[in-house]
């Protein structure tokens, strides 16, 4: 029988560890999107066989059905920031009782996005996130975990270091 | 000793007690349906001997069980009557549209949502077990004092468990469920009455969250006011007067009290409300109860001059010790506080306990049961004194 953890099946987990592993290209993980314009503000993204909208909220002139685009960034990294600390629970052996990421950010100068001034950018100033977890394991190693995964999330990545980003424009008859 | 028989300046408490290691274990079971009713009863009885144990020692003259069966002072009645679910504010984020004042609720309590529980109203209510009565009997069979009972007000229940797209299909407003949590208080207390309890107190900390946050309509968390609120403080306070006086009228023959405080869910001063009892005066003077129990150990609580205007109108169950501070007040700082509120009240008309209780929230205690132990002897020597002295 399946050995589940935290909702995880282990073994499941590991053997698909060791595949991904024994495939060196798969380490760059390459990903595809694609955003298609709706109406107004609003837009539907496209990512494997998911999509979801974005939309801005009712003071930016959006209609607010959806979160924007920063609010996106913002709730993708705590949600990886969690997956992480799910994954490497998990692998310990730990069992999770409760867990959540609360998040805040501010951004440089958004009005720079909006054409209401020039100063700075409308990049992230700066975000905090903390986690609270109830997990049957000391703190220490609960800390140690936290650690590691801010350490290795990929989306916390994402936001501290950069990419090299490159744009093209395509204006079809 | 018999109620009749109390001391002048008796020593009391205003309810919950510090959880032991083993109960909050227990608790924790009984929440995750591990443990029966009776079985994390039989686990709480010995706790509830513990507390009573302390408080005797201490020499309080009019004692509680501590709270000890509750999880906090008015989620407990999740046990007690059909119709009410202990919801985990995360629960309720999945099914409430007004999402993001519940954030913000939880980013001033720097809690997380699975923390916060919120006894939600999901079906008609109806008593499974008496709120209170059960407690009462226990203690009755281990003390010859006289028992205190602390009640969630109904004003308080009325804020916490009527949630809006949760409740709404059984009760359409908070008016609506607020009929039946009078009648269910009601019985309680004439119940109470009937098998002896010589007090009963109501608890609506909420109070001071309609008149601190005038013009707040979003939903705050002053211990449990979860549901948002009319905005208007006047007519909020006309309600919970009204709720509370069609509890208490006509039911002679036990003293009945309401607390009223600021909060009692951090020792953090400063994430606390702050203010007189000034804007609260006339509602509390027309709260048709026997005694006001009050903080006045905090300066946060402005002062006893509050009450220049009615001289010796209700009894006072005066705050002389802080519940959430390290430091055992003197005995001298007690005497002090009974000698201004000799100002506003007559001698036999001043009860004496510590602000709030010791463990408002079962996981969060304000201080451990030595220390508590500590504020209720001072307590109990200052009485002393000024019974010598008078």
């Amino acid at each position: 029988m399946a050995r589940i953890l935290n909702g995880v099946d282990v073994e499941a987990l590991e053997s698909s560890l060791a595949v991904i592993g024994a495939q060196p290209e798969a380490a760059h993980a390459p990903k595809t999107s694609r955003v298609r314009w709706l109406s107004g503000l609003k837009f539907k993204t496209l990512v494997r066989n998911h999509s979801f909208l974005v939309d801005e909220p009712a003071h930016l002139a959006g209609e607010d059905e959806s979160p924007n685009s920063v609010e996106y960034v913002l709730g993708a990294y705590g949600a990886c920031l969690a997956t992480g600390f799910v994954l490497n629970a998990t692998k310990r052996g730990i069992t999770i009782r409760n867990l959540e990421v609360s998040l805040e950010s501010t951004q440089n100068n958004v009005f720079t996005f909006l054409g209401l001034g020039s100063e700075g950018h409308p990049g992230f100033e700066e975000i905090k996130a903390k986690l609270y977890v109830q997990a049957d394991a000391d703190e220490a190693a609960i800390r140690e975990i936290w650690d590691h995964t801010v350490k290795t999330s990929p989306v916390h990545n994402i936001l501290t270091r950069t990419a090299r980003i490159s744009t093209e424009l395509d204006v079809i008859p | 000793m018999s109620a009749k028989e109390l001391p002048l300046f008796p020593v009391t408490v205003v309810g919950s007690w510090p959880r032991p290691r083993y109960l909050l274990e227990a608790l924790r079971k009984r929440q995750a349906g591990q443990l029966s009713f009776e079985e994390f009863n039989e686990v709480a009885d010995k706790a509830v001997l513990e507390a009573l144990r302390y408080q005797e020692e201490a020499g309080v003259d009019i004692v509680s069980d501590g709270e000890q069966r509750r999880d906090n002072f008015y989620s407990f009645v999740v046990e007690k009557l059909d119709g009410v679910k202990l919801m985990t504010l995360a629960d309720i984020l999945d099914v409430v549209e007004d999402k993001a004042s519940f954030d913000k609720i939880l980013r001033s309590l720097d809690a997380p949502a699975f923390a916060i529980k919120n006894p939600t109203v999901v079906g008609k209510l109806r008593p499974r077990r008496p709120l209170a009565l059960d407690e009462y009997l226990f203690l009755r069979q281990h003390t010859d004092k006289p028992i205190k009972i602390p009640l969630p007000g109904p004003y308080l229940l009325a804020r916490s468990m009527w949630v809006k797209g949760v409740s709404d299909a059984v009760y359409p407003t908070q008016e609506e469920l607020a009929v039946d949590l009078v009648e269910i208080l009601r019985n309680e207390l004439i119940a109470l009455r009937d098998a002896g309890a010589a007090f009963v107190q109501f608890d609506e900390p909420v109070l001071t969250d309609v008149v601190f946050n005038v013009g707040v309509k979003e939903r705050t968390f002053m211990c449990a006011s979860m549901a948002a609120t009319s905005g208007d403080p006047t007519r909020e306070l006309i309600f919970a007067t009204r709720l509370l006086n069609s509890i208490v009228e006509g039911v002679d023959g036990v003293k009945t009290g309401v607390h009223i405080c600021r909060g009692n869910w951090s020792r953090k001063d400063e994430v606390l409300l702050k203010g007189s009892y000034e804007p609260l005066v006339p509602t509390m003077m027309g709260m048709r109860v026997d005694q006001l129990v009050l903080e006045f150990a905090t300066p946060r609580a402005g002062e006893l001059a509050v009450f220049e205007h009615y001289p010796r109108a209700r009894e006072i169950g005066l705050g002389v010790a802080n519940p959430r501070s390290d430091e055992v007040e003197s005995p001298e700082f007690v005497i002090g506080k009974v000698k201004e509120a000799l100002r506003y009240f007559a001698p036999e008309q001043i009860y004496l306990n510590p602000d709030c209780g010791f463990g408002t929230f079962a996981e969060r205690p304000m201080n451990p049961a030595e220390i508590a132990f500590e504020k209720l002897r001072t307590i109990a020597r200052a009485a002393e004194q000024l019974r010598a002295s008078i």
